[in-house]
């Protein structure tokens, strides 16, 4: 089976940005790939004119919510980086376990690269800031915030529409799925503390799509 | 797995998928389908687990697809209306008497089309490695699809405004209704140049392939929607209003349960840009909403569903109740057929379902949501609805309320113009060109092109569309409610004519005769049959042919609308089944078809 790779559109976002977008993304993609029995649940952005749609699965928002935590923390001491959260789906298959390998094995069948590059205007926030909180970076005019925010806006709704697009179009490499079961194995990868460059990140993913046992946690 | 059976389950995949997909877009776009009592409700119906998604009560008005959209072959096209009311600045007393100051404009901000488009044929004897639990495919493709539309419609602009109506407390000066049909104008170039389309990637269905795409307008901002601020409201002590005025409105205490409350066409009167002839449709909403709301301060008059979750909204009692056997014989249909999920796992074996061991009243209850209520014009046509012939453009037009069966049944006949009164032959199956005794409707031909005519379904393949009846194998854990559920007197035609062959004039003359009778004497003769018909087993599936259609009157209406209003007798039914299986035989003859054939139950 194939491994189909999304790159999503790159998208400009502020510090106090990251956690809306990132939610409206991953969310949004995890509800495409849950197959399972779903109840949607209608999500508003609040900083963005758009809603989009979730599980509706309370553990699916706090695990998500954690990675996206994890991330900001990441930019928070990398600033003005580019920089990807990847979320992929994989299957897992059972080997025998040999000295040098794990048991099971996880096939990626899917990734989805979101790209976001984080822009400069960021204060010193606490990465454990409250959720709900936005805080909004002074320093900006009102016009070049607004126009930023409206391009954000526009290029969030086209990187949605990029999902529908690129699930429609890509079916066959979906395994089947499982009575009872909602959703595949994904796994939302960040950038790793221990090294800055993406490259190595790419590297690895790119051996994990070989089938290799995964590195990252 | 034998490729009938796989056939039957496509046919209820696709069948399903037309339903969800309908309610997806309804839910997200008209306010008053949504029913008072669901947000909070965990149950996951039988509904709500085809393709894996709860949604929750299925609005009433998706019975009226189980009723008129019968050929699976032919398009849903789902207008989403705005309708702006336009009210000149003048004084509110002129509001109140109800004069035609007021004008409600329409314009269509959205077209879903959806249609599942097949070659034309397939034979029984070409099943093919592609064939095999090809449906378990689609089933899934369905799922994901279903998914992206979801989310889709709450991407498009058109969600802005449903959000609005539905969290204003505000009286509004426009509302969203919506149209069903399998046939729609083209919109005008002007119109075209407004709009943006988006097509979704097919999914494969094979043999044949779902299509969806939506026209919509990409701003709305040039639409004055507000609220209705402008008009101060006038306290009126002693106004009580009246039926001539306000023919929506809800009396408490003066209303007399036996009024006769007519829907006149005064109702419809404005003007509006969206033709009034829906031959294959069905719609909601009226065309003056807006006022009445505002000033009443009533339940939504254009709200006609959401009416009826108001205490019995009196003028609509009777179409109420008259509605309410057609709804629950709809939803017993649509439970007691195979229930979802196909199971998608690997496993070769036939995919596990549930089996319908509720009773159908269970699932009844269960399921029932309020009905929805007819707008006036709809019911006072159902006589005239017969004829697409757009005779009576001011009027709407009405779907068909009993059909035949309430089965999946791609009788092409019954697809398009609402009075299909399709008979199915016994012996008549997929495989079958028009065999059969269809009352073929001449459906009226849209300039779009998009005509999916009665026998459009002509071309449908043998292998897929045989009509889901008891002896297909997959069918043996449903139960036989689904017999008793469809209304069967739908079809009905005096015995006469029946045999006299349906291709002859003389449905133009019993048309023409019903268009005489009086708009509520119909529904009271519709209601009455109704009530009566007698159960008749499920028919069959019988297909036309294109070639079936060349031959029919192309004058014609279709069906003897008379014979809508006749109960059936079982041996009416049964020299109708001889007829038809004599003319299968005849035509199958000619076509050097083979056709199985098989007993009635």
């Amino acid at each position: 089976m194939n491994c189909e790779v999304c790159q999503l559109k790159e998208l400009e976002v502020e510090h106090f940005e990251i956690r809306e977008v990132l939610r409206c993304i991953l969310h949004t993609i995890v509800f495409h790939r849950a197959l399972g029995l779903v109840r949607p649940k209608v999500i508003d952005l609040e900083l963005f004119d758009i809603t989009y749609v979730q599980c509706g699965d309370g553990e699916l928002e706090k695990k998500i919510d954690e990675k996206i935590e994890q991330f900001i923390s990441w930019v928070e001491k990398h600033p003005n980086k580019k920089s990807q959260v990847c979320i992929s789906f994989y299957e897992v298959k059972n080997k025998h376990p040999s000295w040098f390998t794990n048991k099971t094995e996880r096939l990626y069948w899917e990734q989805w690269y979101i790209n976001l590059n984080v822009s400069q205007q960021q204060k010193v926030h606490s990465g454990k800031s409250h959720p709900s909180k936005i805080v909004v970076d002074p320093g900006d005019s009102l016009e070049e915030r607004s126009a930023r925010r409206a391009a954000l806006e526009t290029s969030l709704r086209e990187v949605l529409f990029q999902i529908i697009k690129f699930v429609n179009e890509k079916k066959d490499h979906v395994p089947p799925i499982s009575d009872g079961v909602v959703y595949f194995p994904y796994e939302v990868t960040i950038p790793s503390s221990s090294d800055s460059a993406f490259g190595m990140d790419m590297i690895k993913r790119m051996l994990q799509t070989g089938g290799h046992p995964t590195m990252l946690s | 797995m034998t490729p009938h059976s796989d056939s039957g389950k496509l046919e209820q995949v696709v069948s399903q998928f037309l339903l969800k997909s309908l309610h997806i877009i309804l839910d997200s776009r008209i306010p008053s389908i949504l029913p008072c009592e669901r947000t909070c409700d965990s149950r996951v119906r039988k509904s709500d687990k085809w393709f894996n998604l709860v949604l929750g009560d299925r609005p009433a008005a998706l019975d009226n697809l189980n009723f008129w959209h019968r050929n699976l072959m032919d398009p849903m096209i789902i207008d989403i209306i705005l309708v702006q009311q336009r009210t000149p600045v003048s004084s509110v007393n002129n509001v109140l008497s109800g004069s035609s100051g007021r004008t409600a404009t329409e314009t269509v901000i959205e077209r879903w089309f959806v249609q599942f488009e097949s070659p034309p044929r397939v034979t029984a004897s070409q099943p093919g490695e592609g064939c095999a639990a090809s449906y378990k495919k689609t089933y899934k493709k369905s799922i994901i699809f279903l998914r992206s539309l979801y989310l889709q419609t709450r991407l498009l602009p058109a969600y802005r405004i449903f959000r609005q109506l539905s969290s204003s407390s505000q009286s509004l000066n426009f509302d969203i209704i919506y149209k069903v049909s399998s046939f729609s104008e083209p919109f005008s170039r002007a119109e075209e140049e407004m709009m943006k389309e988006y097509r979704f990637v097919p999914i494969e269905a094979f043999p044949g392939r779902l299509h969806v795409s939506v026209t919509y307008r990409p701003q709305l901002s040039d639409f004055n929607l507000q609220s209705l601020t402008t008009m101060l409201p006038k306290i009126i002590s002693d106004y009580v209003g009246s039926p001539a005025t306000d023919p929506l409105r809800y009396f408490p205490s003066s209303y007399k349960g036996d009024r006769a409350i007519s829907f006149p066409s005064e109702v419809m009167h404005a003007p509006t840009s969206v033709p009034s002839q829906r031959p294959h449709s069905w719609t909601s909403g009226f065309h003056k909403p807006v006022v009445n709301r505002h000033l009443a301060g009533s339940p939504p008059v254009h709200c006609t569903s959401q009416m009826s979750y108001d205490s019995p909204s009196p003028p609509l009692e009777r179409i109420q109740n008259h509605r309410r056997p057609l709804h629950q014989r709809a939803l017993l249909y649509d439970e007691c057929q195979l229930s979802p999920p196909f199971s998608l796992s690997v496993s070769p074996s036939t995919p596990t379902y549930l089996r319908n061991s509720d009773s159908p009243r269970q699932t009844r209850a269960s399921c029932e949501t309020a009905p929805v209520t007819i707008p006036s014009s709809m019911t006072s046509r159902n006589a005239r609805y017969i004829s697409p012939n757009f005779s009576d453009p001011s009027k709407l037009s009405l779907p068909p309320l009993s059909p035949r069966s309430t089965r999946l049944d791609h009788s092409s006949n019954e697809s398009l113009s609402g009075m299909r009164l399709i008979k199915k032959s016994e012996a008549s199956r997929a495989g079958d060109l028009g065999s059969v005794g269809q009352k073929v409707l001449k459906d009226s031909r849209d300039d779009s092109g998009r005509f999916s005519g009665p026998l459009s379904s002509s071309d449908s393949p043998r292998v897929g569309f045989s009509r889901s009846s008891s002896k297909l194998s997959f069918q043996d854990d449903i139960d036989d409610c689904d017999f008793s559920c469809p209304f069967d007197a739908d079809d009905v035609d005096s015995p006469d004519s029946r045999i006299s062959q349906n291709f002859d004039g003389k449905r133009n003359l019993e048309s023409t005769s019903i268009g005489r009778k009086s708009q509520d004497a119909a529904v009271g003769v519709l209601v009455h049959m109704l009530r009566t018909a007698p159960p008749l087993h499920q028919d069959s599936s019988c297909f036309s042919c294109r070639s079936l259609r060349a031959e029919v009157d192309n004058d014609g209406i279709a069906t003897t609308a008379s014979g809508f209003f006749v109960p059936r007798r079982t041996s009416d039914a049964l020299e109708e089944l001889r007829s038809y299986r004599e003319m299968k035989d005849l035509l199958l003859s000619k076509s050097g078809t083979q056709v199985l054939t098989r007993e009635p139950s």
